[in-house]
Formats: structure tokens, sequence, C-alpha cells
């Protein structure tokens, strides 16, 4: 469990994190999204205690992180799967971090095995690319075999492969009981993998819950055609129904499904496809989060 | 369960890291090549050039010191190391994983400042006591030689090794408050190179009341058997530098505790 109680982080000019309060529970995996910039990872930063809080906690079990003794038993981190000597050998980082917290060494064998990086353990970290790196980075994570472990943007520079090995090894995490916190700038990776969401942007919490519920709030619509395109539009409008065409049929934004189909039939007309389009956890996020996007659209790689 | 970790882990952890890369153990190798060879080279140069040597140089000449002049060009080898074990936690961000498995951050730099004097001092006694005895054997029969049963004699060649353990904290220190390896060693270089040149330019009766002080003349001290005109003694040297080196390293730890990673 992790707990996020009005949180703030400011740096010199600007303010990273803004009064963010959130909890994370155990069990399900918990996507933390929000555009490039938002303040993911210095609220981790903070949650790790490498970051000082500027108002409000972050506690892991119910302590401040730097209070804990054998803090990779209750946690385990991957912030920058980069982030490790590049002359030393997987192995002998992984043996280094394990002798801090006492952990025993066959557990180093454990991890290197369990993320299948076993084959180049005692090669330079130098030499790793950034799926071996990022799988490193989670052999460390898993090290002291926490209830709680909190990944930042893991996906990033890894195959297809590498991505469903990720998703897979979240959920089953997660259905071990642990608390699994995974930060992602891509809306739709976290659609795939994580339950519960948290969302923020510019610091701030602008909202939570789970998939289902996020997806639900935002408005459905219905995607119908007709072999005769002119009738099923007489038929709409002729009820005052909102629509747009699209391609050879129209977009139903006021009605759903079963409405649809019955206009049709009262008027006469055979339909030809009558699909409902839920707006996707992507689109809900990009509307969520259009007013915090900190450099606006014209990058193209935003979300 | 195993045991909960102490400061003890920790230095085992810090010592897993030293000796997994290769920077630690090219600096030691540097600091026995260096000590070793150069005061291998010098003894020889001084021994043929004894014939010829001024009156007043033969009066003033010291075997001991003389014999650990290696250590002028090891001083910079061990003042990387210690530069280095900080500053490539930093360069590649590994720090953060550090912090995150050590969150006692006072332990990590104790741990990290124990294994750097240990590794040190053994090496630099080794390279001061096989410089002295290999320096004392090429002067011997041509240019007067000290003996290790002299208790100030022993006194230098045991200080000169605490000098260059001391000179690898004070690079350890200095990379916790750069948390840059070139500009960790260029202040370190500096220390020892620089200021010396920049007291030429104050009066003379104040070079002579400053110029001790400089780290590079305490180590001069510390190594020498006896006290000469406008030095300290070899132990106020010690005591000088000991307080330099905690200062340094006392500064860099406040700022590691105290900076957001």
């Amino acid at each position: 469990m992790i707990s996020v109680s009005h949180l703030s982080k400011r740096f010199r000019k600007t303010t990273a994190v803004n009064d963010l309060t959130f909890d994370v529970r155990p069990g399900v995996v918990t996507g933390f999204l929000g555009p490039n910039g938002s303040g993911k990872s210095t609220t981790m930063r903070l949650i790790l205690g490498l970051d000082f809080a500027s108002g409000g906690s972050a506690t892991v079990n119910g302590q401040r992180y730097r209070d804990l003794v054998q803090p990779l038993r209750e946690v385990g981190a991957l912030l920058d799967a980069k982030a490790v000597h590049p002359g030393r050998s997987a192995r002998q980082h992984l043996r280094a971090l394990a002798a801090s917290n006492r952990l025993a060494t066959k557990r180093v064998d454990e991890v290197l095995e369990l993320t299948g990086i076993t084959s180049v353990a005692d090669k330079k970290v130098g030499t790793f690319s950034m799926g071996m790196s990022q799988r490193l980075g989670i052999a460390a994570a898993l090290l002291g075999d926490p209830g709680i472990l909190l990944f930042d943007e893991p996906v990033n520079g890894l195959d297809p492969e590498g991505i469903r090995w990720i998703r897979d090894l979240f959920q089953s995490l997660a259905r071990e009981g642990r608390t699994v916190f995974v930060s992602s700038h891509l809306m739709s990776e976290m659609a795939l993998t994580a339950e519960q969401i948290i969302v923020i942007g510019r610091g701030r919490l602008i909202t939570q819950g789970s998939v289902d519920e996020l997806t639900a709030g935002a408005k459905d619509e219905v995607y119908v055609r007709a072999r005769d395109a002119r009738a099923l539009e007489d038929a709409l409008r002729a009820q005052a129904v909102a629509y747009r065409p699209e391609g050879p049929g129209f977009v139903v934004e006021s009605l759903d499904a079963e409405a649809i189909g019955d206009l049709a039939l009262a008027a006469g007309v055979a339909l030809s496809t009558l699909t409902p389009q839920r707006a996707s956890l992507e689109e809900v996020f990009m509307e969520l989060t259009a007013d915090s996007v900190e450099y606006s659209a014209t990058a193209s790689e935003r979300p | 369960m195993s045991a909960k970790p102490t400061l003890v882990s920790v230095v085992h952890s810090e010592w897993i890291k030293f000796r997994s890369v290769r920077s630690s153990v090219t600096g030691v190798l540097l600091t026995l090549l260096l000590t070793i060879g150069l005061g291998a080279l010098i003894t020889s140069a001084v021994r043929s050039h004894w014939s010829q040597s001024s009156a007043l140089r033969r009066a003033t000449f010291d075997p001991v010191s003389t014999s650990l002049s290696g250590t002028l060009f090891a001083q910079f080898a061990v003042g990387v190391i210690g530069v280095l074990f900080i500053t490539a936690e930093y360069s590649s961000g590994s720090i953060r994983t550090s912090l995150a498995a050590v969150p006692k951050r006072l332990h990590l730099v104790v741990a990290k400042a124990f294994i750097v004097a240990l590794v040190v001092i053994v090496v630099a006694e080794v390279a001061c006591f096989v410089t002295f005895v290999v320096g004392q054997t090429i002067f011997s029969g041509v240019v007067p030689t000290a003996s290790l049963a002299n208790g100030a004699v022993l006194r230098s060649v045991i200080l000169a090794g605490v000098y260059l353990t001391l000179l690898s904290l004070v690079g350890m220190g200095l990379g916790l408050i750069l948390r840059q390896s070139a500009a960790s060693i260029s202040v370190f270089t500096s220390l020892l190179l620089i200021l010396p040149i920049l007291t030429l330019l104050l009066p003379q009766s104040w070079q002579n009341a400053l110029n001790r002080f400089e780290p590079s003349q305490l180590g001069q001290s510390m190594m020498s058997p006896t006290v000469t005109a406008n030095t300290l003694s070899a132990w106020s040297a010690l005591l000088i530098l000991v307080l330099y080196t905690v200062v340094v390293v006392g500064v860099g730890a406040g700022m590691l505790e105290r900076r957001d990673h």
C-alpha cells in the first residue's frame, strides 16, 4: 500500500507536484498516467525518499521510505533502467544491492533467471540493449521479493515480445497480492495492463478510478449504416437525433444501439451495420489532460 | 528471513561495487606503479648525479622523503580513486538505486569512505615501504641512506601512506560536493598544484606563513623525518590534513544528506 497525501514538490520556479493525494492498493496493477513532464517521476522519487517533499507526505506500508530498515524487502523500484555503472556486470550490480540489504546471494540467481538475463549476467551492463537493461532493472526491483513495486515508464525501449512479457509479469505480481504501481505516458499501454488508473497533469490529480469507471463517463456513440443511406438519414433527422456522417454511414451521438434499431424498423430502413463505439481510454485521457499538456500539440510524439 | 541490514552490510555492498569496476583496479595499480616506479627512477637519478651535487645539496639531503618522491605522482591516482567512487554513481545515475537501497544516506558515505580508506591505506603503505626499501638499496654505497630502525624514519614512511589515504578521502569529499568527475578531479589537482603557485603571488613573509598549510606541503612535512624552517612537524601536519579531510567529506556528506536525487 502506497499512500500519498497532499504531496507537493516545488523546485525553484516550477511546481512539479501540487497537492497530490491518492492511495495505491495491493492486488491490482495501478497505472500512473500523465503527459510527459506532468510530475510522475517526481512523485515516484518523493515516494522513494530521493527527493524531499515541499509539503504533504508519501508513505509505504504506513512508513516514510527513509525510515525503512530493509527497504528492498518492502519496495522494489525501477526508475531508470540505464542507471547502472556501465562497467559493472549485471550479477555484480545485483550482488552489491543484495548485500546492502542482507538478502541471500542465491536470490540474485533467482531474479536473473526470472527476468531471463542469466546468459548475460556476467557481461558489462554498458553493452546491454535497452530491453536487457529494463530486464535488469526489473530484476533489481524484484530482488528483495517486495510487496510494493514501482516502475517508471517500464515499457520504453522494449520490443513487442518484451512488452507482452512485462504486462504478464505485472499482472501476475498483482495477483500475488502485491502493490504494482506503473507510470506511463501511453494510455493505450495502461489500458491493457492496469486495472486502476491515476491520471495527473501539471502535478495535479485529474482523476482516478478503474479503467471501466473512467471510460464509462465518456460519451458512447453508435456507428450505423444502411444500404439506403438517404432513407436512414431521413429517419434520423425526423426523430431529431444528433448524428454526423462518417464514411458511407453515420455516427449517432444521442441514442443507443437498441433505440436506433427500433427507429430504423419503424421507418422501414434495413440496417447493414449497427456498432456501439465506446470511447477508448486513450480518448478519455486525451480529453482529460488536454488542458495540462505542458508543451502543446506541435510536438508530434505527444500521445 | 535474513538478519537486519546494518552499516556492515552497506560496507560489504560498497566493497562489491569497488572491486567490480575496472577504474578501481586501474587506480590501485597506478598508485603502486607511480610510487614505486617513479621512486626508483628518481633515486637512481640522485645516485648518478651525487658526485656532482653541491655541498648544500648534500647537507640538506633527506634520503627518506627523496625515496618517497613517487607519492607526488601517486597522490593524483589516489585522488581519482576517491573521486570516481562517488562521481561514477552520479554520472551513471546509479546513485538513486544506491540511495533507494540505503535510505540512510550517511551510512552510504561512511561505508564508501571506509572502503576507499581501507583500500588506499593498504596499497599506499605497501607502496611506500617498498619504494623506501628500493630507494635505500639504490642509494647504498653512494648516497647516504636511512634505516627503518630509526623511529622518525619509520614514522615518515608510515605517514606517507597516511597522506595518500587522506588525499583519497579528500577526492571522495570533492566528488560528493561536485558530483562530476572532471570538475572534482580539476579541483583536486588545483589544490595540490595550483595553490602553491598562487601563494607565490603573496609577499614573502605571507608565503612563509601560509605555504606550510598547503596540502602538498603538509605531505612533505609528514614524510620528512626532520623539521625544517617554515614547515610544520609531521604530527601537526597530520592533524591539519585530517582536519581538511573531515571538513571536505563533512560538507560533501551534508550536501548528499540534503540534496534531491
